[in-house]
């Protein structure tokens, strides 16, 4: 695709809107209505899906040039997919997160970058991380446990950590919480330690298609060598990455983020929690587990009329606007621990609100970024909750770094430290 | 044209360096496409309204004050939109300030005793519902849907919508306002006027109501109107709308005294008649011919796929080959839908067998496939909220009505039918979504919960491509030539034209003067121009405040 493959779309757009709300049918109050971080807060039409359509046009039919406010519109998009998941409440012909992700293809492959995602690529070809840490040190997480390394072991199942688990001390406990309870429930499970490589897909979401793809490419091939079935991830960035965009480049890996193998093994009995947490929680819907959390489906067709003007695909084209993400396993697990009560803030499932730390936003955009992780939070601390619970490393920094910088009371936690405290 | 940098560097001291820009690609996401509800020409006519010189997000009153004295002194014109629906919200003249007022979009009040709220322009109808139903009361929503701003519906558009059989449109709710007139001095109309609160449209205290808003709103060439109260109704459900259901088939459960029937007719005189009959009787809580909008044809078939998660327009052709799908739509192609609302089990309990009776009387009977629960609460959400207003584009991107107007039941017992199949001579073209002829929707009652339908028959096309674009305008200009002919009158199709031409400018004087004289009220458009020179002395709006000089 290219961004000339849009312009249909860009016409087709009706400018409603509704991709700056969460749909209309699930709105409770005026103050968690909104669903884009960034025209909430950018304000200008042309922050949002509708208007980046426009400025897309624009861009195209040569009637504007790339100014650094253009740079700004155009990178300051979480690719969030809220506004994917409202539009589609309506429309069967429009893919605004497709279109958005193309537009920022397009800045790139123009050498229209940001320095500080420059920043992030030349870490990557350095070390093969977006944090700037060197390689050598990428395994460090799991010293002194007891887990299969690869290369130099046979394992069905990868525990990917990912480049955020894996470099932040903070987070490190998350990833030796699940590999624990992964094999001491008898998953043959092993991790590449040093030898992991950064999933792509954030630099992805930031617009490096041809990096990401090179990224991509080696991890399905070292997987493919090391005869792996299964990869388990407690990063919600780099579960989608595996899920909806390796498989376009031939990967047929099957991959689970972390929650999802914890709930199987719950209701498969393997599991069981034995002591009491009372807590009241409210969980947090990773964008790219749940409504980006949809398996892909591949498809190979054509767009045709049907009844005059009604534009449709044959074959039938697979439809991703969240609803088949994955939202109940988290919630299953937090109203099984004992204890744990859960509270559900307004925003949720596929109408969630961002963390703020995607797109390349937490980077290039810090102010902005903390903005939106500060609205989730206070989202939170109107349902009482005294903790907030997510399923994504980058979530879970993006929210620590508001709570400090507020010098709020609001805990924030993977909901693998729970297990790890229930079992 | 660019600003000239004093007085850009001007307006950006009133509203802040992050609340102005004039970078091209920025103003570009403030045009409209004319394909969309306007005058129907695509990307192969390059017809988007005019790119502003820059715009604004003001945050309060006092900077719109500020920024129209501004305009005054400079002479630029300026237009205002808060949630840019339609072709009405952007400019038609070229160097036009542009003011983008979703900054304010604070609910100041709600007066739960006296039923009424105070908002701003950035409120839309969907968070202002939320937030009223919470103290057991409700708003009227405009047919643009529940994304479109209240104010601006109530102060500068028709405002019509389905909830007007019970609710009153926004020409009955409008109560106190306030507005920034067009030379930047600050009036309050209605009883906020006399300081004596919101709580009324006409005083005590000056009125000018009918001035400020008239019949159809000024569209945001007057000024800017920055608060305003809308009047209230009740609401006797929950706080919160109980939503469940996988997006995009979610639906509400509400509690006996909610019902949501689809109901069809033998015939249009039985149509109109039942019409009639819940006007006299004052039953009903909202009332719209809603799903025909998708065409007779198709109807069904396109409410299966919204009421199933796995399903897709791709579907389509096969629904229609369903036989269960083909007997539904054979019943209901001359159908509505209404909501009753009981306030009581005894008032719901009156409502239905008065509902019955007349249903009975008229020979009309409940489609009962759009019973079935999922898709009653389906219906139910969808009619309460009217969050699916986009579905106007579902087929092809865009729309807009013909043959459409003001008038009674019988209208539609007259030339439904007619008009059908006028256009669908034209539907087997191609150039248009082939639904049937009668695509024709729109509320079933209005002016006091009765007296008047408002009718308009949908039609679907893409404006991506030439051959359907044109053949849309072909059509349009067919529907107005039939309609006059038929006396009927000119339709909706060319609402914009008298105001828009096609490069997206304002229409010739020549040809406005021509269209406003042939008027049935000319004068009302002599008087406005009065209005105009008293309250609007440099001109700074456009044509959209409709103006015939004497």
């Amino acid at each position: 695709m290219a961004l000339k493959d849009f312009a249909p779309e860009m016409d087709r757009c009706s400018s409603c809107s509704y991709c700056k709300w969460i749909p209309f049918d699930q709105m409770k109050s005026w103050r968690f209505a909104k669903n884009c971080p960034s025209v909430a807060y950018h304000n200008f039409n042309s922050h949002s899906a509708r208007g980046r359509y426009l400025v897309a046009r624009s861009l195209l039919n040569q009637q504007s040039e790339i100014t650094d406010t253009v740079r700004r519109v155009v990178y300051s998009c979480l690719t969030c997919g809220s506004c994917d998941v409202s539009c589609k409440v309506c429309r069967y012909n429009l893919e605004p997160l497709e279109m958005v992700r193309e537009l920022k293809f397009h800045l790139v492959n123009n050498g229209q970058n940001l320095a500080e995602h420059i920043a992030i690529i030349d870490s990557l070809n350095r070390d093969g991380n977006t944090l700037g840490a060197p390689r050598g040190e990428r395994g460090a997480w799991a010293d002194g446990l007891e887990v299969k390394r690869f290369p130099g072991s046979q394992a069905e199942v990868i525990f990917h950590a990912g480049c955020r688990i894996s470099y932040d001390e903070e987070l490190q406990k998350n990833a030796r919480a699940a590999v624990k309870i992964l094999t001491a429930a008898g998953v043959d499970l092993g991790i590449m330690g040093d030898h992991e490589m950064c999933c792509g897909g954030r630099i992805y979401n930031m617009g490096y298609k041809e990096e990401f793809n090179r990224f991509a490419r080696a991890n399905i091939s070292a997987w493919k060598r090391a005869g792996v079935k299964l990869i388990v991830t407690s990063c919600s960035d780099g579960y989608h990455a595996i899920k909806r965009l390796y498989p376009q480049l031939g990967s047929e890996i099957e991959v689970l983020h972390t929650l999802e193998y914890i709930d199987r093994l719950l209701k498969e009995g393997q599991l069981k929690f034995q002591k009491e947490i009372p807590l009241l929680v409210s969980y947090h819907d990773p964008c790219h587990l749940g409504r980006q959390g949809e398996p892909y489906v591949p498809w190979e067709g054509v767009q045709k009329k049907v009844k005059g003007q009604v534009i449709v695909y044959d074959p039938k084209k697979p439809r991703y606007n969240g609803a088949w993400g994955i939202y109940d396993p988290p919630r299953d697990i937090l109203k099984s621990i004992p204890g744990i009560e859960l509270v559900e803030m307004e925003r949720i499932r596929e109408y969630s609100w961002c963390c703020g730390a995607g797109g390349g936003v937490r980077e290039a955009y810090p102010e902005f970024s903390q903005w939106t992780a500060s609205e989730r939070l206070t989202e939170a601390r109107s349902t009482g909750a005294e903790a907030l619970i997510t399923a994504c490393p980058w979530c879970e920094r993006n929210f620590l770094d508001a709570v400090k910088a507020q010098k709020d009371t609001l805990r924030i936690m993977d909901i693998i430290e729970l297990v790890q405290q229930a079992l | 044209m660019t600003l000239p940098r004093h007085i850009y560097q001007a307006f950006e001291d009133i509203v802040g360096t992050d609340n102005i820009s004039d970078d091209p690609a920025v103003l570009d996401s403030y045009r409209y496409s004319l394909a969309h509800t306007a005058i129907h020409l695509g990307p192969h006519y390059n017809t988007f309204t005019p790119r502003g010189v820059a715009v604004l997000l003001p945050g309060n009153t006092r900077e719109v004050q500020a920024i129209v004295k501004l305009c005054n002194q400079y002479k630029i014109k300026f237009k205002a939109s808060s949630t840019f629906w339609s072709a009405q919200g952007y400019p038609s003249e070229d160097n036009t300030i542009q003011l983008d007022m979703r900054r304010m979009d604070r609910i100041l009040e709600i007066d739960e005793k006296n039923m009424y709220a105070v908002i701003e322009p950035g409120v839309i109808a969907a968070t202002l519902q939320a937030e009223v139903m919470k103290v057991g009361l409700n708003t009227h929503i405009a047919g643009s849907g529940c994304s479109c701003s209240v104010l601006a519906s109530a102060t500068s558009y028709f405002g019509s919508g389905p909830s007007n059989l019970y609710g009153g449109w926004f020409y009955d709710n409008l109560l106190g306002l306030e507005w920034v007139m067009p030379t930047g001095d600050l009036f309050r109309t209605g009883s906020i006027g006399s300081d004596c609160g919101w709580f009324c449209g006409e005083g005590p205290g000056p009125s000018m109501k009918g001035v400020a808003r008239g019949f159809l709103g000024a569209k945001g060439a007057m000024g800017v109107f920055t608060k305003c109260a809308i009047k209230l109704f009740a609401w006797p459900g929950p706080k919160t709308l109980p939503v469940e259901g996988t997006i995009p088939a979610y639906r509400t459960s509400l509690p006996s005294n909610f019902k949501a029937y689809t109901v069809a007719f033998p015939s249009w005189k039985a149509w109109a008649d039942a019409v009639y009959t819940i006007w006299d009787t004052g039953i009903g809580y909202l009332g719209h011919r809603q799903f025909n909008m998708f065409g007779r044809d198709l109807k069904f078939a396109i409410v299966k796929i919204l009421t199933d998660p796995s399903k897709s327009l791709d579907d389509l052709e096969e629904l229609l080959e369903d036989p269960e799908v083909q007997k539904v739509t054979e019943e209901s192609k001359r159908d509505f839908q209404i909501m009753l609302v009981g306030m009581t089990e005894r008032d719901m309990a009156w409502q239905e067998r008065t509902f019955d009776e007349i249903l009975s009387r008229t020979g009309g009977w409940k489609v009962e496939a759009m019973n079935e629960p999922e898709i009653h609460d389906w219906a139910l959400l969808y009619l309460i909220r009217l969050g699916h207003k986009n579905l106007n584009m579902v087929y092809g991107g865009s729309y807009d009505g013909c043959f459409g107007l003001l008038g009674a039941a019988d209208f539609g017992a007259q030339n439904v039918e007619e008009a059908g199949k006028f256009k669908k001579k034209w539907e087997k073209r191609g150039a248009v979504v082939q639904g049937g002829g009668d695509c024709t929707m729109g509320p079933i009652g209005g002016q006091g919960g009765g007296g008047t339908c408002l009718w308009e028959n949908f039609t679907n096309f893409d404006p991506y491509d030439q051959f359907s674009t044109e053949g849309t305008l072909e059509l349009f200009d067919a529907a107005t030539e039939y309609g006059v002919k038929r006396g009927w009158g000119v339709g909706m199709e060319k609402w914009n034209a008298q105001n828009r031409g096609p490069d997206g400018r304002t229409t010739p004087k020549g040809e406005r003067d021509r269209i406003h004289l042939s008027a049935p009220q000319p004068n009302v458009f002599r008087y406005q121009h009065k209005v105009r020179e008293a309250l609007n002395p440099n001109d700074l709006g456009d044509a959209y405040f409709e103006t015939l000089d004497d």
